[in-house]
């Protein structure tokens, strides 16, 4: 390696990490001894050749290229719809072989458990009920829990055909569970459209590295569709995507899925039921429908059932699911199982159901109808998180340690008058990642959702996403709580014999740094 | 494909169309137009209103006919649907819900091309370079034809963002020549230029009659060329082509068979006779024929279905016996 060169890289690297601090968190890329874990030392050699104002400025061209393929979400201020992008930080998370083995057979264990539950609840004895492993009032009370899904099949007793299952890594490195997405978990078009832009912005960082790929999620997703379309419905079942329309905030997503799948976005008002048949409207007339992908809540889904003020359902819809013609997915009534007193009961139900112990844990949960932990929490309030039940995204979330005396007050009057509809957890010290930050890198708390897919066999996709809490300190990830994104590496098996040769491979032969391809 | 869908992709064409061509009638009448009387300035701005119909929207807001006052209203103001803006903007929403039917790259030049023009300052562009505006426009629409050309199937979609564009180009073809033709005495050298400028067909034009500016020569060729694709008739076979194959087995769909009457009206006319009658009444009925067919389509294929009564809905499985 030429002498300048070195010295350039050493120079690089120092300044993209000065006054970095591990600040006492699990660090991601640097052990406790600060130094680089071996699955990320490829990764650091690739980037060593930029300097801060190189990734600032890739940084920049990755958010034009997103505008102008409109790869957005709408936020809603004040009635008037805003299109922002979902920022990318430029350093990817990198999870080991061995790691993601791990955190694969725990999210198959957990959503296998997740889904005879919902199936025995749903169209089964409520076995799990009678033995006494969840009370049955906690089920009925959960604001997810539908009895118009009762009697409705799935086949293959795919209840969750999409979940989104929320992991965090505490001080230890140790993944948890913080939360289950099982009714329409979104961010997987994220996934992919990183990778493609990470490719694209960064190039060279690919070197060297046996990344598993992504890009297959459409295949795999339409593939579980059809597994679950009625038996009625032949070898080539018409799936479509069911959206709210062109103003939901997922918008994006919603026709990512359906040109990934190469099927029909359809709305509501494409729909109509006729003799517990679905059709859509098309140029040529009615075409039946056999399975639907839904990115539609429950209570918007059917205004003769639930909501009758829903103009982005299809009347009828529930009765054609009941008949047995038409499966809807995900299935209805999937939010009693995410719901989060519900969650503390998951290890249970891992080991009443498939009788073995649960691979990835749950975060220490405390259920506040319970006198004596409640009495535990309002002690404790200012130690512990306290969440609402059925919230998601991050909203009505008061972490105890950061909030104002008022807003703990506000939240034991809540907790008092309404017990069941909150939980507290211990405050989980989450992991951090190096992120950009301005022109340098500083520790940034991450969690990860990957996308698990029941249809017969349970497919988890190698990846997910990493969500970072860009405000400093910020331990609330959700992209609705301006939070970014990263790139999610799962190296193959093997891969890591690939760190040894690296520093063989930046000898100074490779393209210049600045050769930045223009994302198209 | 989706009804919705098909008359999204038919609307992404005509706005397109619409804002490409309101660039054009507005740059050839503003650059031709620095020379001129106030009196005939007037007048060549209302024929413009006339053109894109919307002098009378235009006057109930009692602004002065102006270059400025009827540019911005025709570029940017917010409360016409029929601006350059307005309409790039509908053209974009109406291809954001059907985005699943487009490749990459024709969404992604259309959302530019609206990005861009949002980021404008397009009073200060009317103001000091109104040419650059409208070359800017035209590009960009022709761009997205190009992008859609090379990148879309030739599947149901494409037949319909065809039929939307040629129907409306037909159909400003036919007003720009109702608007202009009073004027076309042979003597009126400057406006004839300007009207095969606005079509873009001034080359063209000289390539098949020389110098001649015999007003027959021009109607003639912006109403009945079959090779100039911005005349009328070529917009309508263009039109025609689409819909011959939107339409299943050979089935002869209503829209069709009034797509194909008008058509052949003005295949087989002769426009010496047109010129000697009375061609304004002769250009508002292919107009009225245009508009027929574009409601035609929509009955046959954007609201086609049979339509349900909620209240007859069978609701549970066995009850009513079905059909």
């Amino acid at each position: 390696m030429p002498p300048d060169r070195a010295s350039a890289t050493d120079a690089n690297r120092a300044s993209l990490f000065a006054d970095y601090d591990l600040g006492g968190f699990f660090d991601e890329v640097f052990d406790a001894d600060n130094h680089v874990r071996p699955h990320y030392a490829p990764l650091l050699a690739g980037l060593d050749r930029f300097t801060p104002e190189d990734l600032v400025r890739r940084a920049r061209i990755r958010d034009a290229a997103f505008r102008s393929q409109g790869i957005t979400f709408t936020v809603y201020d004040e009635g008037e719809g805003i299109e922002r992008t979902f920022p990318m930080d430029l350093l990817p998370r990198i999870v080991p072989a061995d790691e993601w083995q791990h955190i694969e057979d725990g999210l198959v264990q957990r959503v296998t458990a997740l889904n005879s539950f919902l199936d025995d609840l749903y169209v089964g004895e409520g076995a799990a009920i009678h033995d006494g492993i969840i009370p049955i009032w906690l089920v009925e009370t959960s604001d997810g829990f539908n009895r118009e899904a009762f009697g409705i099949p799935v086949p293959l007793g795919a209840r969750c055909l999409v979940a989104g299952v929320d992991l965090v890594r505490d001080g230890e490195g140790t993944y948890l569970v913080l939360e289950d997405n099982l009714r329409n978990p979104s961010g997987v078009s994220y996934v992919i459209e990183n990778r493609v832009a990470m490719t694209r912005v960064l190039p060279t960082v690919f070197a060297n590295q046996q990344i598993r790929s992504v890009d297959h999620y459409g295949r795999s997703l339409l593939n579980a569709l059809n597994r679950v379309a009625p038996p009625a419905s032949g070898d080539r079942p018409t799936v479509v995507v069911l959206t709210p329309g062109v103003f939901n905030s997922a918008y994006f997503e919603h026709v990512f899925l359906a040109s990934q799948m190469g099927v029909e976005l359809v709305e509501g008002r494409d729909l109509v039921v006729d003799d517990h048949v679905v059709s859509m409207r098309t140029t040529q007339g009615l075409q039946r429908v056999d399975v639907i992908y839904r990115r539609i809540d429950d209570a918007f889904l059917d205004p003769v059932v639930f909501r009758s003020d829903s103009t982005l359902g299809v009347p009828g819809l529930m009765a054609a699911a009941r008949a047995g013609n038409v499966t809807i997915a995900n299935a209805v009534g999937n939010g009693v199982a995410d719901d989060k007193a519900v969650y503390a009961y998951v290890p249970e139900l891992i080991r009443y159901y498939l009788g073995e112990e649960p691979i990835l844990p749950n975060v220490d949960t405390y259920l506040l109808w319970d006198e004596d932990q409640r009495s535990e929490v309002l002690d404790r309030l200012d130690e512990l998180v306290i969440k609402p039940v059925a919230e998601a995204g991050g909203y009505g979330i008061v972490i105890g340690p950061a909030a104002s005396d008022a807003e703990l007050e506000a939240c034991r009057v809540n907790i008092e008058a309404d017990p069941r509809n909150y939980i507290a957890q211990e405050v989980v010290s989450l992991s951090r990642h190096p992120s950009l930050v301005d022109d340098h890198l500083e520790g940034r708390h991450i969690d990860l959702r990957p996308f698990v897919l029941s249809g017969g066999d349970i497919e988890v996709i190698p990846g997910g996403l990493t969500r970072v809490a860009m405000q400093r300190g910020s331990l609330v990830v959700s992209s609705s709580q301006g939070g970014g994104s990263k790139d999610t590496w799962v190296l193959a098996k093997g891969a890591e014999l690939v760190v040894d040769s690296d520093a063989e491979t930046h000898d100074g032969t490779e393209p210049a740094a600045d050769d930045v391809e223009e994302l198209s | 494909m989706l009804a919705r869908d098909a008359e999204s992709l038919f609307w992404t064409g005509r706005y397109l169309e619409r804002a490409e061509d309101t660039a054009r009638l507005l740059d050839v009448t503003y650059h031709g137009l620095l020379e001129t009387t106030p009196a005939e300035e007037a007048q060549a701005w209302s024929d413009v209103l006339a053109a894109v119909r919307l002098g009378r929207v235009f006057a109930e807001g009692r602004r002065p006919i102006t270059a400025a006052s009827v540019s911005e209203y025709l570029v940017f103001d917010p409360k016409n649907a029929g601006s350059i803006l307005s309409a790039v903007e509908q053209a974009r929403e109406n291809a954001r819900t059907v985005r699943e039917q487009l490749s990459t790259e024709l969404w992604e030049s259309l959302n530019s091309f609206c990005l861009e023009l949002r980021g404008r300052n397009l009073r200060a562009d009317l103001e000091f370079q109104p040419h650059e505006l409208y070359g800017l426009v035209r590009r960009q629409c022709q761009t997205v034809a190009g992008v859609a050309a090379e990148t879309m199937a030739r599947d149901e979609g494409w037949r319909f963002f065809v039929l939307g564009w040629n129907l409306e180009r037909a159909e400003m073809s036919c007003r720009l020549l109702s608007v202009r033709y009073r004027q076309l005495s042979p003597s009126a050298f400057h406006q004839w230029m300007n009207t095969l400028r606005s079509a873009s067909g001034l080359e063209a034009y000289r390539r098949t009659y020389q110098a001649s500016m015999d007003p027959a020569d021009v109607v003639e060729f912006l109403l009945l060329s079959r090779t100039f694709p911005r005349s009328v008739l070529f917009s309508l076979r263009t039109a025609e082509n689409a819909l011959g194959h939107l339409a299943l087995d050979g089935q002869l769909t209503r829209p069709l068979r009034q797509l194909g009457r008008l058509r052949s009206g003005l295949e087989f006319s002769d426009v010496r006779e047109l010129m000697q009658g009375d061609l304004g009444e002769e250009l508002r009925q292919v107009e009225e024929g245009i508009r027929q067919v574009a409601a035609s389509v929509a009955t046959q294929y954007f609201s086609n279905s049979r339509e349900f009564d909620l209240h007859s809905l069978h609701l549970l499985p066995g009850e009513g016996g079905g059909r």
